[in-house]
C-alpha cells in the first residue's frame, strides 16, 4: 500500500544500524538517543489507542524494549523502515495492554467505593489558567462545540446529533475554533 | 539531536480526525506509521491530546462556563461529578445554592425553541444592569431548554444576591423576549 505521508527518519535509521551493527547491548548512547527519540511518538500511540496515561507509559516501556532488544539481535530486517517495525509491534503490545487494563477496570469497579469517583488528572503539560481564557474568547458555538467534542474525544456525528447540526457545519465550527484556541494558547506559535 | 523536520507533514485537520476516530481505518494506518515516524507531527498531535485533556481537567472542576446539552450532561454525571441542577419555566424563579462538595452547576432554561434560529442569553443582576451577554448559543429546539454549567469558583464566591436571565429569539435585526429567570442565590449554609 503507497503510504501518502510516507517517512523514514535518516537519524532513526542510522542509529538504529549503528545498534544492529555493535555488539549486542554494547552502544548504550545510540540505544538512550533512540528511545529518547521514540518514545514521546509511542506514547502518543498509547495515549490514541488506550486513552490513559499510564497504560501509555507502559506501552513505551514494553514496545522500545523489545526493539532495542529486536535490533541488538539483528532481527530487525529493514532497519531503515524502523518506523514500520515499530508500528506493528505498537500494534501487538496494545492488544496485550487492552486486556490488562480491562481486567484492571473491572477490579477498579469491584471496589469502585474504595477510589476516588474522578480519575487522576494526567500531569498538566498546558496552563489550564490560560485555556480557561482562550476558551472564554470564542464564540459560544465554537467554545460549545470543542467543550462537547474533547471532554470525551467525541466525532462530528455525535455532536452534530446533539446540537441538532449537521457534521459538516460540526467539524466547521470545530476547525475555526481549534485554530483560535490553539493560536491563544500558544501566543500565535501554532499557525 | 534536534526534532527532526517533517518532508510530508499530516494535516492538521487530518490529525484531529484521527484522534476522534473519524477516519477509515487505511488513512488511519498510514497516519499512525508517519507518526511513528515523526517527531514534529508527533508533537503537533501530542499538543492536541493535551488540549483534550486540559478541556476535560477544566471541565471536570467546574471551571467551564459553557451552553451544552442534555446529554453532554448525562456524560459528565456518568463520570462521577457531583452535579447541581436548577430547572426553570419561562417567567420563573428558584432560590438556589452550591454545596461545598458540588462540581458542576447546571441550569436549565426551559423555553419555546421551534422554528426559532438563533438565540441569545443575557445575563444580568437584580437592577437588570447587563453583566454578559451570550450571543447565537447553540441548541436543539426539540429539547425545548438552554442547558448552561457555570464557573463552580464564580458561584461560590457569591454573596447572597438575585441574578437575572434572559432569553432572545434574534432574526436580523429583530429581538423577541422567549423568558425571563430569576435566581435567588444564597451561598450554602449546611443542611
Amino acid at each position: 500500500m503507497n503510504n501518502r505521508y510516507e517517512q523514514s527518519d535518516p537519524e532513526d535509521a542510522a542509529l538504529a544500524q549503528r545498534i544492529a551493527a555493535a555488539r549486542p547491548g554494547s552502544d548504550a548512547e545510540a540505544e538512550a538517543e533512540l528511545y529518547r527519540r521514540l518514545a514521546p511518538r509511542v506514547r502518543f500511540y498509547g495515549l490514541k489507542h488506550l486513552r490513559d496515561e499510564q497504560a501509555a507509559r507502559d506501552l513505551v516501556q514494553q514496545v522500545l524494549m523489545m526493539t532495542l532488544e529486536r535490533l541488538r539481535a539483528g532481527k530487525v530486517r529493514e532497519p531503515e523502515r524502523l518506523a514500520s517495525f515499530v508500528f506493528g509491534m505498537c500494534r501487538m503490545v496494545v492488544l496485550d495492554l487492552r486486556r490488562t487494563y480491562a481486567r484492571r477496570e473491572r477490579l477498579l469497579e469491584t471496589y469502585a467505593g474504595d477510589v476516588s469517583a474522578a480519575d487522576p488528572a494526567s500531569s498538566p503539560r498546558l496552563d489550564h489558567g490560560r485555556l480557561m481564557q482562550c476558551l472564554d474568547g470564542l464564540g459560544e458555538r465554537e467554545r460549545t462545540v470543542l467543550i462537547m467534542t474533547f471532554y470525551d474525544d467525541r466525532g462530528s456525528s455525535d455532536v452534530a446529533r446533539a446540537l441538532a447540526l449537521s457534521e459538516a457545519n460540526v467539524r466547521v465550527i470545530r476547525h475555526r475554533g481549534l485554530q483560535r484556541l490553539r493560536d491563544c494558547v500558544t501566543g500565535g506559535m501554532a499557525s | 539531536m534536534s526534532r527532526s523536520r517533517c518532508g510530508a507533514p499530516v494535516e492538521f485537520p487530518t490529525l484531529v480526525g484521527y484522534w476522534l476516530d473519524e477516519l477509515d481505518e487505511a488513512r488511519a494506518g498510514e497516519v499512525e506509521e508517519h507518526l511513528l515516524g515523526c517527531d514534529e507531527c508527533t508533537a503537533t498531535a501530542q499538543s492536541l491530546a493535551d488540549l483534550s485533556a486540559g478541556i476535560r481537567s477544566l471541565v471536570d472542576r467546574g471551571a467551564v462556563q459553557a451552553v451544552v446539552t442534555d446529554s453532554f450532561v448525562k456524560r459528565i454525571a456518568k463520570r462521577g461529578l457531583r452535579l447541581r441542577e436548577y430547572t426553570v419555566p419561562p417567567g420563573g424563579s428558584v432560590n438556589c445554592t452550591f454545596a461545598p462538595d458540588d462540581d458542576v452547576l447546571v441550569t436549565r432554561l426551559e423555553a419555546p425553541l421551534d422554528g426559532i434560529g438563533h438565540v441569545d442569553l443575557l445575563v444580568s443582576d437584580a437592577s437588570g444592569r447587563e453583566q454578559h451577554r451570550f450571543r447565537d448559543v447553540p441548541f436543539d429546539a426539540a429539547a425545548r431548554e438552554i442547558v448552561l454549567t457555570s464557573r463552580s469558583p464564580d458561584i461560590r464566591a457569591l454573596p447572597a444576591s438575585t441574578l437575572l436571565m434572559r432569553l432572545i429569539a434574534v432574526e436580523g435585526e429583530s429581538e423577541r423576549i422567549l423568558g425571563d429567570y430569576t435566581f435567588h442565590h444564597r451561598p450554602w449554609e449546611g443542611r
